[in-house]
């Protein structure tokens, strides 16, 4: 990368420690640090869920998805504004007129302090957990692109996102959110008009996509209903629904978000802007997955992605096998490429045999790569012995540091590190406040000594912000493990919405229904995830679904809360 | 109808806008 490059990337940087500093001046109190003293427009706060989602992995990881396989990922977002308008609905206002920081004190108001720490003790296990993947993940890949070591990259997301989040708390967090959000665009919009023009001139974007059409990979739509298939028509409206349910109603990182608008409906619409806007923000993501297919259709590719097992395999005593494997990759592109023009042609006369015919041989042809591909992928497991290697994470920043010219590699760079802190410092702010207002305030000093709390909550941000980053940095070395644990996360997301569904939804339950209802949601989603192969779409449905049935049996069992001592209805709101 | 129950009709209707418009899309790009 170039010095201009560089300079981008550190003003980013700089300015970004320097705004969420200048924010701190607004922090005064507990509700100002946490909560922003419930101020924010909906806008900021809408751009600032948006933000918080679109991580650094989704600019890398779902690109790269969008280039190998095509767009069928998306399906995943479809029942996310059906999710935010049953959100509107009930979780907000329960959350909003029980004026609380958390989502997990609402259970003690509703159940009682066990259910409360415990949920809360999941959510911070799982999230801090997963805030040292956010950054390990990118910072592996980015490392590579940038040439810094894995620990230092590790680092430039980590402390400063820990600093500004420190000092300016939720405040800092949200409008740091809506500039890093503003980048972010910019940078995935920059991509892709260049993706477009870097396609041949007598190639139109149409007849591009058309051959990206033929490969399966502009299918938003599988209607298929086999459980084992992970992404379909089915999973995204019926098991998403409930997967975003858990995750904007009951993630203390979400639920904070909203518990910082002035009202009921400026929470609700802010909710709402990822409504409307986070199918086509991801619906870009993974188009541009598939401009970077079609534009290394016409440029030649390098066989694998990450220069970094392309050097050692170079270097092993098999790298006869790969300089081989290497020329009979440059042939079959080729023929690709040649077959892409033809299909192209035959679409462009409007020669309806010619492009069948034409759609066939591309087909073919891009099967062939695909098959030279994979020999090298296991040459490169044999040699490295890694055998989870996948180059998929390094296709977008390749296409960045090779194609793009000078000053948009530091934009779309400063974009990626934006993804990343913008995820990382909503993550960090919402444990801060677990930790300090769901066990610290709750369990070991319960006064009123705001400034004392204060201290203690930037104290508690610092702190898991230097886990993350630990974490993160052996995460880079563990690799599969952190997967692992990420996965063990995903246990208990549905089982945490079941207990909020019967806090709402059920006025008869109680404490002890509720306890053994959110143990058993547990187990029983982690007997499916590893004894079955039902798609992990469908594993919060189930999680929620038996934590409810459970909950009310349990409840009825063991002597039902009367209703009318159960917590009062939202009154509407003047 | 309230001003927010207009709203939440708004939501469904773009939201089905949206998926129509991208099944059309899949349609006319995947033969």
């Amino acid at each position: 990368m170039s010095v201009i490059d560089w300079t981008i990337i550190a003003v980013y940087l700089i300015w970004v420690i320097w705004d969420g500093i200048r924010l701190s001046k607004n922090t005064s109190g507990l509700e100002g640090y946490f909560l922003a003293s419930r101020s924010l427009p909906w806008w900021a706060i809408g751009l600032s869920v948006m933000a918080t989602q679109l991580s650094a992995i989704t600019m890398i990881g779902t690109t790269g998805q969008g280039y190998a396989v095509g767009m069928s990922l998306l399906q995943q977002y479809y029942a996310l504004p059906i999710a935010m308008i049953i959100i509107a609905v009930t979780f907000v206002p329960f959350f909003h007129n029980a004026r609380i920081f958390t989502a997990y004190e609402y259970l003690e108001k509703r159940f009682d302090a066990k259910t409360r720490s415990f949920t809360a003790l999941l959510f911070l296990f799982s999230r801090g957990l997963a805030c040292g993947a956010v950054i390990s993940a990118p910072a592996v890949v980015l490392s590579v692109m940038i040439g810094l070591d894995v620990t230092t990259t590790c680092l430039l997301m980590g402390v400063p996102t820990a600093i500004y989040t420190m000092f300016g708390g939720v405040q800092a967090v949200a409008w740091t959110d809506v500039k890093q959000m503003y980048l972010i665009i910019g940078g995935l919009t920059a991509a892709c008009i260049a993706l477009m023009l870097g396609l041949p001139e007598t190639v139109s974007v149409g007849e591009a996509l058309r051959i990206a059409g033929t490969t399966g990979r502009l299918q938003v739509f599988d209607f298929s209903t086999d459980p084992s298939v992970r992404y379909t028509f089915w999973t995204g409206t019926i098991g998403a629904l409930f997967l975003f349910l858990s995750y904007f109603g009951t993630d203390q990182s979400q639920v904070q978000r909203y518990l910082t608008a002035k009202s009921i409906d400026q929470a609700r619409s802010s909710l709402f802007m990822s409504a409307y806007w986070k199918i086509p923000l991801q619906a870009l993501v993974m188009i541009i997955g598939v401009f970077m297919f079609l534009f290394y259709v016409f440029t030649p590719p390098p066989m694998l992605f990450n220069p970094v097992h392309d050097q050692r395999v170079r270097a092993s005593a098999r790298a006869g096998e790969y300089v081989a494997l290497e020329q009979k990759f440059g042939e079959a592109d080729a023929a690709r490429k040649a077959a892409a023009e033809q299909f192209a042609a035959a679409d462009r006369a409007g020669d309806r045999q010619a492009s069948d015919a034409g759609s066939a041989a591309f087909n073919a042809e891009e099967r062939r790569v695909q098959a030279v591909r994979a020999e090298a992928v296991t040459l490169v497991k044999e040699v490295s012995g890694d055998s989870t290697y996948n180059d998929i994470n390094y296709v977008f920043p390749t296409f960045i540091v090779t194609h793009l010219p000078v000053g948009l590699i530091g934009l779309l760079m400063a974009a990626i590190f934006a993804a990343a802190m913008s995820t990382i410092s909503g993550e960090l702010s919402a444990l801060s406040t677990s930790t300090v207002i769901d066990f610290y305030r709750r369990w070991i000093r319960d006064d009123d000594d705001e400034k004392h709390l204060l201290m203690v909550s930037k104290a508690a941000t610092l702190f898991w912000g230097v886990l993350a980053s630990v974490v993160a940095i052996w995460a880079a070395e563990l690799g599969s493990l952190i997967e692992v644990v990420n996965r063990f996360g995903s246990f208990f997301y549905g089982s945490i919405l079941g207990v909020f569904l019967l806090a709402i939804g059920w006025s008869r339950a109680n404490s002890t229904g509720a306890f053994v209802g959110l143990i058993t949601g547990m187990v029983v989603v982690g007997y499916v995830t590893i004894f079955t192969s039902i798609a992990f779409l469908w594993h919060n449905l189930i999680g929620a679904v038996v934590v409810f049935a459970v909950g009310m049996i349990v409840s009825e069992l063991t002597g039902p809360r009367k209703p009318q001592s159960a917590v009062r209805r939202p009154q509407r709101e003047v | 109808m309230t001003a927010m129950g207009k709203t939440y009709v708004k939501v469904a209707v773009v939201w089905a806008v949206t998926l129509a418009g991208l099944y059309i899309f899949q349609a006319y790009f995947t033969r």
